[in-house]
């Protein structure tokens, strides 16, 4: 078996946090109109890991993003990044959204020397390192071009370029490669691993695909239905694996099938809270 | 299209439904034929000089006489007035109106979708006086302000303003919230969030505010120059229509349908070239 349960919050692990989610809960309305988005959820993150949080629609794990990125605040518990509270979107934690967060009116250059140039980086240096970026995502050619022009796994590219440009010291990532087609979405998968293996960025990255978080997660956690919890967390070593084609190992159909049982349980809860009372 | 050339070979374009363009100009042929067939009926039906008209001059004239019609104002205006001049009166009033509507009505728009206390203050007032028919104001208005240019200036800007206002705060609140979000997660400060990303987010729907209030300044230009007036285009159908002149009453009506027409087309104009990801979200 190529995953093993790990307890994400343990002494240790708190210890040495780049990231720590504290007691993290969240709740929309209030009274008796209240609904728990988020159970208190606990985690820590340490540098260079790469945690993908896996569960069915509607279980929180985008609230829990937002509350990371400062979009939202939490109703209870708090997030601290190295050791400092988090309250407020911050240059030093990057977001990749799912698509249609890239701004039209700008050139994809524009785009991405966008994060230096609102830190007051100077022109010339900022746009000096965004052609750099655009290189690392193979989109050099592209610099010119605007965002509608390119299609959808080239835009998430150039999202990817321009939230690592601001050298955050975590990269959040809200179901980044969901709206694309398989093919892309596989390419895209090693690209991530490339560059995360050359920067050593500390990643969230949220998803609803098992075989994504199988291929790219040093730590998979799998939350439950709303609210939402963490049902189980797991260290993976699938990643470390150079093999492009590692998903077509019985190793990782095992594992595949392990999170698969979780989630499927899940999957039914969510569906039955879907249904009008 | 956008101003920066594309090469769509270059690119694994998502196809943006490239027209052929043998079906464009079908499609021109089409719209062509179908102005050109009412011309015709019209000309057709009234004789033109060529048959006796079927229908009384009186109710329809043809379209020779009204262009006789235009030529004789142009060369020897209307009341003792040029045709230039009652132009220039309207277009003053409309330009005046609008350009003020435009100018006032788009950045309090964009505060009031930007600043919730600034919404608070200003919509209530604004979505209160919206459905009253301005055009029933118009006596009021005289009295208020007299019976020079103020009063038509506030009458075409009733309804204008509103609608560009409510177009603009609208455009605002139509933004993206994720492309909000990704500015402010790049270290983008409040200002910069405003001035890089909501005002041109927001440009499209202002420019579709702004065409939409071209007509209804136009017809509103009609009731202001209903009364209290000597001078003005709407104002020379107006008189035009109590002699039974109905040649000149349509000369003034193809008048003012051409202002809204091209004013339209240079705010479309524009709009493609300022906004060229318009639509493209």
């Amino acid at each position: 078996m190529r995953i093993e349960p790990i307890d994400l919050c343990a002494a240790d692990r708190r210890a040495h946090a780049k990231l720590l989610i504290e007691g993290l809960g969240k709740s929309y309305g209030t009274g008796d109109d209240a609904v728990l988005a988020l159970s208190p959820t606990s985690i820590a993150l340490e540098r260079g890991d790469f945690l993908c949080v896996v569960g069915p629609s509607g279980c929180g794990k985008t609230t829990l993003l937002n509350v990371v990125a400062g979009f939202e605040q939490p109703s209870r518990g708090r997030v601290l990044l190295d050791g400092k509270a988090v309250d407020r979107p911050g240059a030093e934690r990057g977001v990749v959204f799912q698509q249609g967060a890239l701004f039209n009116w700008m050139t994809v250059l524009e785009n991405v020397a966008f994060g230096p140039r609102s830190c007051n980086v100077p022109a010339a240096k900022a746009r000096e390192s965004a052609r750099q970026l655009l290189k690392l995502v193979g989109l050099e050619a592209f610099a010119q071009k605007y965002p509608y022009q390119l299609s959808g796994g080239m835009q998430q590219r150039v999202g990817i370029a321009r939230a690592l440009a601001n050298e955050p010291d975590i990269l959040l990532m809200d179901e980044p490669f969901a709206a694309l087609d398989q093919q892309t979405r596989e390419l895209l998968q090693e690209e991530i691993r490339g560059i995360w293996r050359r920067t050593g960025t500390t990643v969230l990255w949220i998803t609803h695909s098992i075989e994504e978080a199988l291929f790219l997660a040093t730590h998979i956690v799998v939350m439950t239905a709303r609210p939402g919890q963490i049902k189980a967390a797991f260290r993976s070593h699938f990643s470390q694996n150079p093999d492009p084609l590692i998903s077509a190992t019985p190793e990782f159909a095992a594992a595949k099938r392990q999170i698969l049982e979780l989630l499927r349980s899940e999957t039914q809860r969510a569906k039955s809270l879907e249904t009008p009372q | 299209m956008s101003s920066t050339p594309i090469s769509s070979d270059a690119l694994d374009l998502p196809a943006p439904a490239a027209r052929r363009p043998s079906s464009v100009h079908r499609e021109r042929w089409l719209t062509g034929s179908t102005l050109l067939g009412l011309l015709a009926l019209w000309a057709i039906v009234t004789g033109s000089g060529l048959w006796a008209p079927l229908v009384n001059p009186i109710f329809l004239p043809s379209p020779v006489d009204v262009a006789r019609a235009f030529v004789k104002l142009a060369q020897q205006g209307y009341q003792g007035k040029s045709l230039a001049h009652h132009f220039g009166v309207s277009f003053l009033r409309f330009g005046t109106a609008f350009g003020l509507c435009v100018l006032i009505g788009v950045p309090l728009g964009l505060l009031m979708g930007t600043v919730p206390s600034i919404r608070a203050i200003f919509e209530p007032p604004i979505q209160a006086i919206r459905p009253v028919p301005k055009l029933a104001l118009l006596p009021l208005f005289i009295v208020w302000f007299g019976i020079g240019n103020l009063s038509k200036i506030i009458l075409i800007a009733g309804p204008v303003f509103p609608l560009i206002v409510i177009g603009a705060m609208q455009a605002v609140r139509s933004v993206s919230t994720k492309k909000i979000q990704a500015a402010q997660a790049l270290g983008a400060s409040p200002s910069t969030v405003f001035w890089r990303v909501i005002l041109p987010a927001s440009l499209p729907g202002i420019f579709t505010a702004i065409r939409m209030a071209i007509s209804i300044a136009v017809t509103m230009l009609v009731g202001a120059e209903l009364t209290a007036t000597s001078d003005g285009i709407a104002w020379l159908s107006l008189t035009a229509a109590e002699y039974l002149s109905t040649d000149i009453v349509l000369v003034g009506v193809i008048i003012m349908a051409a202002l809204g027409f091209a004013l339209d087309r240079l705010v479309r104009a524009i709009e493609a070239r300022v906004v060229h990801w318009s639509g493209k979200d």
